[in-house]
């Protein structure tokens, strides 16, 4: 694992305080706060419906599609408020969202689609480019290009996803659930993807139900809930931390506070796996 | 049998020209869905500006024709403007009644600005035929079936293999995507419609060459309507084929049906056409089928 940035550099990513409303009325996230730091990886964790996807589209300016909209909080990006960027500045500014679902364009190729990926590059040129150095990472892809994406299997297509976010040259990339409905072989594909793709340098936020796969390529992690952040740390202290251990790792609790731990996890596993 | 060659290739030439109009209705329905039923009248005003321009204003054909794709890509922004860009969010029903307001409303437009009565549209195009043995085929509707192919194929082109086109048919696939992937949606939309409208008015100029030019002109645009259904509504290459069968069946009918019925079968011939597509293939022959991975 690379060497996580020096505690005092600036993260490139802070989320201060994030509140955000959907139609006005829906209040998702209940003030946020979390970090990614330069060429790090941070994981975001938390059961269904915590706001894990709603903050990476706050962070992205995809907000505005669903009629959501941040009501406070600050956005910071590589020292820029970017609060009131909408997606196509964000793409431009660097920060690319894989959102959740597989959104493959479907009756397109699978290289139309990385074209597609590389639309803001310059040049023809740099398009090639681009599409070299994303089949030279991905090679299975290579094998794959002209075939329709719709027909992909899912883990192709996530394979996909990830080389058409790769062509927009993120320094910060946003990807929420990659593993949802992977073989376990696969899932170690992506993620030794991912780990690839941070060793180059890119910035990584992933949110996860997996968390095993999750926090062993973060340096850092949040646990969401209910729209508020309701545990952080390293990796490794998330690790070693028994509510995570028990909700997202499968291991048993051990000692005699099994007892009156069941009874508060009881309540809280109907939340987090609901 | 030289009656039904006559017959089946004038016929194959009308749909070109149908489907021509038609290319004008998939470019604005790939960006936006919108089924525009008022493609006809972008034609109507496309049509009218020509007269203007060239009749009124004098103006030589190669300077007229030119100045009224301005026009046209102007008459498609502001529409976009003034209707469509306020309706983003809104169901696409409530766009395609916006198109249906359109088709009264400009209309009632040409109808203030140019009267009612029946003008001569110039003959920007030659008149006289070119024979071929014994098949006598209307020069203009050779030249337009010639342009409907130069437009198909550098439309192909362009929303297929340019960065600028597929970033187009991304957001014909799916919008949401699109704009995660930073594409300017809004702006898509707005180009769709400038391009729609000038493709009508270039059917204008084909299809009205030297004939009389009315409120009522716009009607035939209703017959690209099956052709784009029959090719399925996103497709480009489909449409000279489905233009291709609905033009010959409509002339065919035209020539042995309608003297036996006394009537004109031939006019509702598109139309039997869509309402079979809708029934037995709603995706047309190209067009997107769903595609569903389980
Ligand atoms: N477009 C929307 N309009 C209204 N409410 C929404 C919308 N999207 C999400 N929400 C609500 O916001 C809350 C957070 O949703 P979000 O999708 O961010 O959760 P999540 O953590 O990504 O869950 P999951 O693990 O199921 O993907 C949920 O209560 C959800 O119902
Ligand atoms: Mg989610």
């Amino acid at each position: 694992m690379s060497a996580p940035a020096p505690q005092d550099a600036p993260p490139l990513l802070a989320v201060d305080n994030l509140e955000v409303l959907y139609s006005r009325v829906i209040l998702a996230l209940k003030g946020v706060n979390l970090q990614v730091a330069k060429s790090g990886c941070t994981a975001l964790l938390g059961p269904n419906g915590a706001g894990k996807s709603t903050t990476l589209k706050a962070i992205s300016g995809m907000l505005s599609v669903e009629d959501g909209e941040v009501s406070s909080g600050g956005i910071q990006f590589a020292g820029d408020s970017v609060v009131d960027r909408d997606a196509q500045r964000m793409v431009a500014s660097g920060v690319v969202h894989v959102v959740e679902g597989r959104k493959v364009l479907r009756h397109m190729t699978v290289e139309q689609n990385l074209v597609v990926g590389g639309h803001l590059r310059p040049s023809l040129t740099e398009v090639r480019r681009g599409l070299d150095q994303v089949y030279q990472t991905i090679p299975r892809l290579a094998a794959l290009r002209t075939r329709t994406s719709g027909y992909l299997s899912g883990g192709e297509q996530q394979l996909m996803l990830i080389g058409r976010a790769m062509m927009a040259n993120p320094r910060l990339l946003l990807i929420d659930e990659p593993s949802l409905g992977l073989a376990p072989m696969m899932i170690e594909e992506i993620f030794a993807l991912l780990g690839h793709l941070r060793a180059k340098g890119m910035s990584l936020l992933i949110v996860e139900q997996n968390a095993q796969a999750a926090l062993g390529l973060a340096d850092h992690g949040y646990v969401l809930e209910g729209g508020r952040v309701v545990l952080e740390g390293t990796a490794t202290q998330l690790k070693a931390n028994e509510d995570i251990q028990e909700f997202y790792l499968g291991h048993q609790a051990g000692g005699e506070r099994r007892n009156y731990r069941e009874i508060k996890h009881y309540r809280r596993r109907k939340r987090w796996l609901g | 049998m030289m009656d039904f060659l006559n017959y089946a290739i004038n016929g194959l030439l009308l749909g070109q020209v149908y489907a021509l109009l038609a290319l004008g209705f998939v470019v604005i329905y790939r960006a936006s869905k919108v089924f525009n039923f008022a493609q006809g009248e972008l034609m109507l005003l496309g049509a009218y500006t020509v007269w203007s321009l060239s009749l009124g204003a004098n103006l030589p054909p190669w300077l007229a024709i030119p100045v009224a794709f301005v026009a046209a890509l102007a008459y498609g922004w502001l529409i976009e403007r003034l209707f469509f860009s306020r309706l983003v969010g809104e169901s696409v029903f409530s766009m395609v009644m916006v198109t249906i307001g359109l088709v009264i409303l400009i209309r009632g437009v040409v109808l203030v600005i140019w009267g009612a009565a029946d003008r001569q549209f110039p003959a920007l195009l030659p008149t006289m035929p070119v024979i071929v043995g014994e098949v006598i085929l209307p020069t203009s509707m050779l030249i337009g079936a010639g342009i409907t192919l130069a437009l198909t194929l550098s439309l192909w082109y362009f929303f297929n293999r340019t960065r600028a086109g597929l970033a187009l048919t991304a957001v014909a696939e799916d919008p949401c995507t699109a704009i995660s992937l930073g594409i300017a949606v809004k702006r898509a939309v707005t180009l769709a419609w400038m391009l729609g409208a000038c493709i009508a008015t270039i059917g204008a100029v084909i299809l009205l060459n030297g004939r009389s030019l009315n409120v009522l002109s716009a009607d035939v645009a209703l017959a690209a309507l099956p052709v784009a259904l029959l090719a399925g509504l996103e497709s480009i290459g489909g449409l000279m084929l489905a233009g291709a069968i609905v033009g010959i069946i409509q002339s065919l009918v035209a020539a042995y049906i309608d003297p036996k019925l006394g009537g004109s079968a031939s006019s509702i011939v598109p139309f039997v056409f869509m309402l079979f597509i809708l029934v037995v293939r709603p995706t047309g022959l190209f067009g997107w089928r769903n595609i569903e991975r389980v």
